[in-house]
């Protein structure tokens, strides 16, 4: 029995010790690049000469960085508002209703998440281009804002349909009935009961919606136009020249971005449980 | 939206519950229909037709495109690259990522949603960035190669950049958070006296691994295998960016091809791509629910 006692406690140090050393793995790039973000010299060659701020300071004067960040908030923001305003009732109707051709349905709109991005992104492309021929070239489509909004709203739907069903299938109905008999309107039950009690995913599904939205890089490749460009793809196209401090420390605003975004909708919903 | 301001709430007649379930629903299937179905039909078309340099391209019905692709060698060679790294990261994912997703599931501490959050951020983060990192550690005079000069274990400055390795070590980084997230899941779902049960019964832990747990989170792990897959299959930024202009995976020959100006090409490679990636999961999905019922 000692064997065994000995084995498990064996087990469980090689166990955690593989975890730590993945977590490290996962980490890895994200330690490496802040690293960098404060070497001095602008060379990346290990080990630094010293430390210095000031490429933060200068990523206030690129203009393609900051028109890319604000791009990208920009579609981020409207996409994830105009996902939750199609997504959130079509949830409800995928869980209230029975109806022929429902699961069929609830797939579709999960599709834009199973699509690969580069085809997603090429489909978009030619799709564009037809439009563009169907009405005579009178609309630019093609690299337009619209055109890339419409494709950002396909990558939120599939997030808030999936998180807001998932909080509907955990919400007790008997509320609803309860406010029905006592003279609720569907209206006010939705604003008073539904929401309230779902907004754990209705939360969960617009964050993830939005980080969605604002790191997406091979649909919108296809989709910016000339000197437009999102923040992700303004980070590809430099690094594809170069490494080097002041791209590191773009990289680190996004990551403080994207962590904050997360903190915040930790503090409704536990992103343990929605995850 | 729309659907509140509809019938009355007690009226609850048949043809008012239609109406009110498709005024719900069918703003967001509108949208993803037009914008994805329509669109991807689009460019099946597209993969059909004829590019000639110079017009671009003519219309016509030709699967000349596709066989244009598996008759030709260097195509052939870029398929089989990225079949092979998406297979690699795969396995690599599972064995790395099993042992953290327990730990995350069975942890009893409160920093548990810390842990997850950890985890979470690189996925979130976006691949760009990450790619920025692992070209920091990998450059002749980065970490790495710095480190092991240091030890002594090279003379010369290691090159990693531009290597299979350093897109299957990126690529794994990328696809690890899904695999561990998928298979957390799974191993909270498992009763912890299974485990127990084992124990007492004189299992040891590498015994009650294969007997108990892997069988019992078989579901999961198939599920996080073809995600992963699916993921590595597509991979566009870290493939470019760790792999250099050399190297080339399907996604970025799709990008390629439509930037050179011939859709009728890159529209058949996308489709190449989409299609093996969904026969090849459905394979596996298919194999692991026949064992999981056995």
């Amino acid at each position: 029995m000692m064997g065994g006692i000995d084995r498990r406690t064996i087990g469980r140090w090689a166990l955690t010790g593989t975890a730590a050393l993945t977590l490290f793995y996962i980490l890895m790039p994200l330690i490496s690049v802040t690293w960098l973000s404060f070497y001095a010299q602008e060379i990346p060659s290990f080990p630094p000469q010293g430390y210095s701020l000031r490429w933060y300071a200068s990523i206030v004067g690129n203009e393609r960085f900051v028109s890319g960040l604000l791009l990208s908030v920009q579609l981020g923001v409207s996409a994830t508002a105009i996902g939750l305003a199609v997504g959130v009732p079509a949830a409800l109707c995928l869980s209230r209703f029975r109806f022929p051709g429902r699961e069929a349905l609830n797939n579709l709109l999960l599709l834009p998440l199973m699509v690969p991005g580069v085809v997603l992104g090429t489909a978009l492309y030619v799709f564009h281009v037809e439009a563009e021929i169907a009405t005579g070239g009178e609309f630019q489509i093609l690299g337009s804002t619209v055109g890339l909004l419409s494709g950002h709203v396909l990558v939120v739907i599939p997030w808030v349909v999936r998180l807001v069903l998932a909080s509907l299938a955990g919400f007790d109905r008997t509320l609803e009935e309860a406010a029905h008999n006592l003279g609720a309107d569907r209206w006010t039950t939705f604003r008073r009961i539904t929401l309230p009690g779902i907004l754990p995913g209705v939360v969960a599904g617009a964050m993830f919606g939005f980080v969605a939205s604002f790191g997406n890089l091979e649909m919108s490749l296809f989709l910016v136009g000339p000197g437009r460009t999102t923040l992700p793809i303004a980070i590809l196209q430099y690094l594809e020249w170069k490494i080097d401090p002041s791209i590191a420390a773009v990289s680190v605003v996004q990551i403080v971005l994207i962590g904050a975004a997360m903190l915040m909708t930790d503090r409704f919903v536990k992103i343990s449980r929605v995850v | 939206m729309a659907a509140g301001t509809t019938a009355p709430a007690r009226v609850e007649e048949r043809g008012g519950s239609i109406l009110s379930a498709a005024s719900l629903i069918g703003p967001a299937t509108f949208i993803v229909a037009a914008g994805l179905l329509i669109p991807i039909a689009i460019l099946f078309r597209y993969s059909l037709n004829k590019f000639v340099p110079r017009l671009l391209m003519v219309e016509a019905f030709t699967f000349e495109n596709y066989v244009k692709f598996f008759t030709d060698a260097y195509y052939i060679g870029v398929f089989l690259t990225t079949v092979q790294v998406a297979l690699a990261c795969t396995v690599i994912c599972l064995v790395l990522g099993f042992p953290l997703a327990y730990v995350l599931a069975r942890t009893r501490t409160r920093f548990k949603n810390v842990l997850v959050m950890l985890v979470v951020l690189p996925l979130f983060v976006g691949n760009a960035v990450r790619a920025a990192g692992w070209m920091t550690l990998f450059g002749s005079k980065g970490i790495i190669s710095v480190g092991l000069m240091g030890i002594g274990i090279t003379s010369e400055p290691t090159e990693i950049m531009f290597t299979t390795s350093a897109v299957i070590i990126g690529i794994i980084a990328v696809n690890l958070p899904f695999m561990v997230l998928t298979l957390q899941s799974v191993i909270e779902s498992i009763d912890r006296s299974v485990e127990e049960a084992a124990f007492s019964m004189g299992a040891g832990p590498w015994h009650m691994f294969w007997r108990v747990l892997w069988p019992l989170a078989l579901p999961g792990i198939a599920a996080g295998v073809i995600l992963t897959f699916i993921l590595g299959m597509n991979a566009y930024a870290t493939p470019v960016l760790l792999g250099g202009p050399e190297f080339k995976m399907m996604a970025p020959l799709v990008f390629g091809q439509m930037q050179l100006g011939n859709w009728p090409f890159g529209a058949a490679v996308s489709f190449i791509l989409m299609i093996t990636t969904l026969v090849l999961t459905m394979i596996a999905g298919f194999r692991l629910q026949k064992r999981y019922r056995r």
